[in-house]
């Protein structure tokens, strides 16, 4: 049962859009002394998918919090960047109005 | 309790460790210290990790071969992989009037060695199906190549820690203490670092760092903005897909930008459409002044996604998942990197203004400035990058 648990805490994965697993995140943060969820984004690529960590975000605060004996609040939040959701590039390249 | 170096580096980006990891290599003694919690928070983690040779003209053209001849070993040297992709560079017009300038550019690179073909409209479209019926003709080049910029940041940090190099993060430098013409230490909101020498490699910030010792360091924060998509197939010949107003106006003559009544050359946006080996693109890049501001604006997007459909249009169809935006060091008297000593302090180092060619010229740029600094003289010649070039420039906007 034990080792199930550990087994399934390796292979678990964080972000499902990039497929990145808890244990790779774990990794990164220890390799890297990282301190920001940012950081563990860029590293492992956790949060760059589409949904762009609005999944993944806090259970990438979570683990890092855990690793680094702090609290969630006390983490440096995940920088966010427009867009709010996935947009053609077609609908960002159109006019906003008739006088641009 | 104070702490020691032989050399200390203010600025953790790709050049700061970059300094760090050659200089730790050299056996120095090197402190980097950064004001934010880690290394990529300015201009190092807001790119698009592009590294295309054919941009270049001298003197910065050397630095540029010689950075990626660096780059082909680095993922070994360094124990880490920096993703480093040959994706070569395609350098393409979407306008007739520029076919001739697009011949002169092709006479031009081959002179200067660089093994450079132009392509004509057919057959551009018959080998890269994803290019746009706009295209006029193309460039291509294969010493160019892609990077990770994230991984070349960290893999140097991690490699020059490895060999003794300390970083203090989140710290910030409040002074600098000198002694005659000479500074001897750096005070920190951490403490008080007692150093030999000095590195300013703060890039957008290094004239505030500058200004510490009195001295005019001409460069400002440029603004450039960026899109990411969604990946999509990779494409079958070119990956890193450059417009030619980016060499022929937006991206070196200021001047050009500044006069122009076309509202996206002003916005200096000209891209370099990457897509990585992940399928995803980055789509770059404008170029403006706006301070030490980050945000993305909705104009220059829009005018970089209406100029991208123009060269690939299958990304019309293609999501935009995140925008962003970084703040590159350009020097505004040429547009050239310093990379140089100062008469006084003589023991202070500059290595900053390499605009928006900072990942490009990393490797090169800590290997010449750890030998500037533990050798005093370097393997390729850095007069034109040397600080002593503006007295000049000051005289002349004085009078």
């Amino acid at each position: 049962m034990e080792r199930k648990l550990q087994e399934r805490k390796v292979n678990n994965i964080v972000c499902r859009c990039e497929e990145v697993t808890e244990q790779e995140i774990r990794d990164a943060i220890r390799k890297f002394n990282l301190t920001t969820v940012d950081e563990v984004k860029r590293l492992t690529r956790a949060g760059m998918g589409l949904c762009q960590g609005r999944t993944c975000g806090s259970l990438m605060e979570k683990i890092l919090s855990e690793e680094i004996n702090k609290k969630v609040s006390e983490l440096l939040p995940l920088k966010k960047r427009p867009p709010v959701r996935p947009i053609k590039i077609k609908l960002l390249a159109k006019k906003e109005r008739e006088s641009e | 309790m104070n702490k020691t170096a032989d050399v200390t580096v203010v600025g953790g980006g790709v050049i700061g460790c970059s300094i760090a990891y050659y200089l730790a290599k050299k056996g120095a003694d090197v402190i980097v210290v950064e004001k934010n919690k880690g290394p990529s928070f300015g201009a190092s983690g807001t790119n698009q990790g592009a590294c295309p040779l054919q941009l270049f003209e001298p003197p910065v053209l050397e630095l540029a071969r010689q950075s990626l001849k660096l780059y082909k070993n680095l993922s070994e040297e360094i124990g880490y992989d920096i993703e480093y992709d040959n994706v070569g560079a395609l350098v393409c017009s979407v306008d007739e009037k520029q076919y001739s300038d697009m011949k002169k550019h092709v006479e031009k690179k081959k002179k200067q060695g660089i093994n450079v073909r132009l392509i004509e409209r057919e057959e551009l479209l018959k080998l890269e199906p994803t290019l746009g019926e706009n295209v006029v003709v193309g460039v291509e080049e294969w010493e160019s190549c892609g990077v990770n910029p994230f991984k070349v940041n960290y893999g140097f940090a991690c490699a020059a820690r490895r060999l003794g190099a300390r970083f203090l993060f989140s710290t910030e430098v409040g002074k600098i203490e000198k002694d005659k013409d000479k500074v001897t230490s750096v005070a920190t909101d951490k403490g008080k670092i007692i150093t030999n020498f000095l590195v300013n490699a703060a890039g957008a910030w290094s004239p505030q760092i500058g200004k510490m010792l009195g001295l005019v360091i001409p460069v400002k924060p440029r603004r450039g903005q960026i899109i990411v998509t969604e990946p999509t197939p990779l494409n079958k010949r070119w990956r890193c897909i450059s417009d030619a107003d980016y060499l022929l106006t937006t991206a070196f003559d200021l001047k050009a930008t500044e006069v122009s009544k076309d509202k996206r050359i002003k916005l200096g946006v000209a891209g370099v459409y990457l897509q990585e080996s992940t399928g995803n693109w980055t789509i770059g890049s404008s170029r403006d002044f706006a301070d030490y501001n980050t945000n993305v604006t909705m104009q220059t997007i829009r005018y970089i996604a209406k100029r991208a459909i123009k060269f690939i249009p299958k990304l019309k169809d293609v999501s935009c998942i995140r925008t962003f935006a970084g703040l590159r060091p350009f020097c505004y008297v040429d547009g050239l990197p310093i990379l140089s000593k100062v008469d006084n302090p003589q023991n202070f180092v500059i290595a900053t203004g390499h605009a928006g060619e900072g990942i490009t010229l990393a490797p090169i740029t800590g290997k010449l400035i750890s030998e500037l600094i533990v050798e005093n003289k370097t393997s390729l010649p850095i007069d034109a990058f040397s600080f002593s070039r503006f007295k000049n420039a000051y005289l002349q906007n004085l009078g």
